[in-house]
């Protein structure tokens, strides 16, 4: 076994029934998912914001230089391509939805393509 | 009122990188955003939406916690209260475990040098059993509880405690988590000025923040404390050495110590009691009663009992037990205290609650990232239910032992 291997590990789970807050299934695990990504975020705007302390400790005022930056035609587009992308990804559930209608594939015939390819 | 509080660095405190830092940041401030901001809509939504609807179903208003408990249940934005409560104590816990595991084999082997240089005792019997009403549960969801130890000479449930704990009370407690422990001894140099007891005992002390301000205030007496959890006391052990503070820890239970009669003039405990059992707290009463010398003072320092708040207050309070794996929390409330007292022995004239103020304005502003103005917002308000840090002071039931000539009549 690697050192990694042998190190100890610290228990990460508290002994006892976790309660469950709302009736509809799945909610209370997704209220933690938003919440721990809202954790991450708040732990880069942290380490932005470190990263700008630092800069201006060695002479370079980031902050300033950010709100003073103006974008160029090719920052714009870079910019919108990202956040529209960003958001097709935020979206794939309600996208690919649109997209079964399109095509019309459905729950039956998911469940018949199962049955058919298990016979051939 | 920004809570920029942070906890002093001691040598045995656990490191956190800049992220680990943020996410523990994080955790304090959702916290204090849940007791600041979504707690104060519970009210209007009891009185303006579940009171009105229990009583539409019911014919009649609610009439004590358990009432309004049903009804707030199924409430959307008691619902969102709840859940967000509990999402960050499971994100405050979750900060700390990342940071210790990263960090384990060498925090303990830094408390195993720390201890070993140290002059004061640490008692770690083999064969000791902790109680069930510790080990059925991971009391307040801290993963492992105070007993667990996942390798040799292991203070990890130790060291979660002492990060996690600050974060759990945003720093309420002061940069050593000491407030508790501060504020009795506060209270005794008050009200008691010629008190100077030889030897104290702190029942259930966890890693020994709350002991500290004792041997601090009296450097005279033989300081000990105690608690079921081997890594905490061994992690307490090691803190109280790295402060430089000769403090003895053993790992032992209050309901039945080692210690021989009458040896204590004082035996305290800092939020103990709700931790223990309906069988346990009058079993610890009486084990104080029974180590105390004649003269000798009891203070158990907690929260106040039900009776004391109205049945909305309550309620809030009783989530800890539905949510936060706190199995005694509320029960412990019901109980008669100053009966149990008088049943392990103290005459009932003898014992009474009082509040112990707060010493957190006294001696916070000059540690980083506590302003006079915000400790003394904290110090000075009225007690609030759902909210760490009480406001106007600890409740403290205070017992004491009969002297020796009335114990001889």
């Amino acid at each position: 076994m690697t050192e990694a291997e042998n190190r100890p590990h610290v228990i990460r789970y508290a002994k006892g029934k976790r309660p469950q807050f709302y009736e509809t299934p799945g909610m209370d695990a997704a209220m933690s998912m938003i919440m721990v990504l809202a954790s991450e975020v708040s732990v880069l705007r942290d380490r932005l914001d470190s990263a700008e302390r630092v800069a201006k400790a060695g002479g370079l005022d980031l902050a300033a230089g950010i709100e003073k930056l103006e974008l160029d035609q090719d920052a714009l587009e870079a910019r919108e391509a990202a956040r529209q992308d960003f958001m097709t990804r935020l979206f794939h559930v309600q996208l690919k939805d649109a997209d079964e209608a399109a095509q019309a594939q459905t729950d039956d015939a998911f469940k018949a393509t199962i049955h058919e390819i298990a016979q051939q | 009122m920004l809570n920029t509080f942070q906890q002093a660095d001691h040598p045995i405190l656990p490191t956190a990188t800049a992220d680990e830092a943020s996410r523990q940041e994080f955790a304090k401030s959702f916290k204090g955003f849940i007791q600041s901001t979504l707690l104060p809509g519970l009210t209007p939504i009891y009185q303006g939406r579940v009171a009105r609807s229990f009583e539409k179903s019911n014919g009649r208003a609610p009439a004590d916690r358990r009432d309004i408990r049903a009804g707030m249940v199924d409430d959307i934005y008691f619902q969102h209260y709840a859940s967000a409560n509990r999402v960050a104590q499971e994100l405050l816990w979750e900060s700390v475990v990342s940071s210790i595991d990263r960090q384990l084999p060498e925090l303990n082997a830094k408390a195993a040098q720390l201890s070993g240089a140290a002059k004061a005792a640490l008692d770690i019997p083999a064969d000791f059993v902790p109680p069930r009403y510790v080990t059925a549960l991971d009391i307040h969801c801290m993963p492992g509880g105070y007993c667990s130890e996942v390798c040799e000479d292991d203070i990890s449930v130790g060291a979660l405690y002492d990060r996690g704990v600050y974060l759990y009370s945003m720093g309420y407690t002061g940069p050593n988590n000491d407030d508790m422990g501060r504020s009795v001894v506060n209270y005794l140099k008050r009200h008691m000025p010629d008190f100077q007891p030889r030897r104290i005992l702190d029942m259930g002390c966890t890693v020994g923040h709350s002991t500290l301000p004792y041997k601090e205030l009296f450097p005279e007496a033989e300081v000990w404390g105690i608690d079921v959890g081997g890594p905490c006391v061994r992690y307490a052990h090691a803190r109280a050495a790295g402060m430089g503070l000769d403090v003895n820890f053993a790992q032992m239970n209050a309901e039945e110590t080692s210690f021989p009669d009458g040896h204590f003039d004082l035996v305290v405990s800092h939020i103990l009691l709700h931790e223990t059992s309906g069988k346990a707290m009058p079993r610890v009463f009486a084990e104080a009663h029974r180590v105390l010398a004649p003269g000798g003072l009891m203070i158990h320092a907690d929260l106040p009992p039900f009776d004391l708040m109205d049945p909305f207050t309550q309620f809030i309070l009783d989530n800890e037990t539905w949510y936060n794996n706190e199995p005694f929390w509320g029960a412990m409330r019901d109980m008669d205290q100053i009966a149990l007292a008088e049943k392990a022995g103290f005459d009932r004239s003898q014992v009474r609650f009082d509040t112990a103020p707060m010493a957190v304005m006294e001696f916070a502003a000059a540690a980083e990232g506590y302003s006079q103005e915000a400790s003394e917002h904290v110090a000075e308000r009225e007690f609030t239910a759902g909210e760490f840090a009480p406001g106007g002071g600890w409740e403290v039931l205070i017992a004491r032992k009969a002297d020796a000539a009335a114990l001889a009549a």
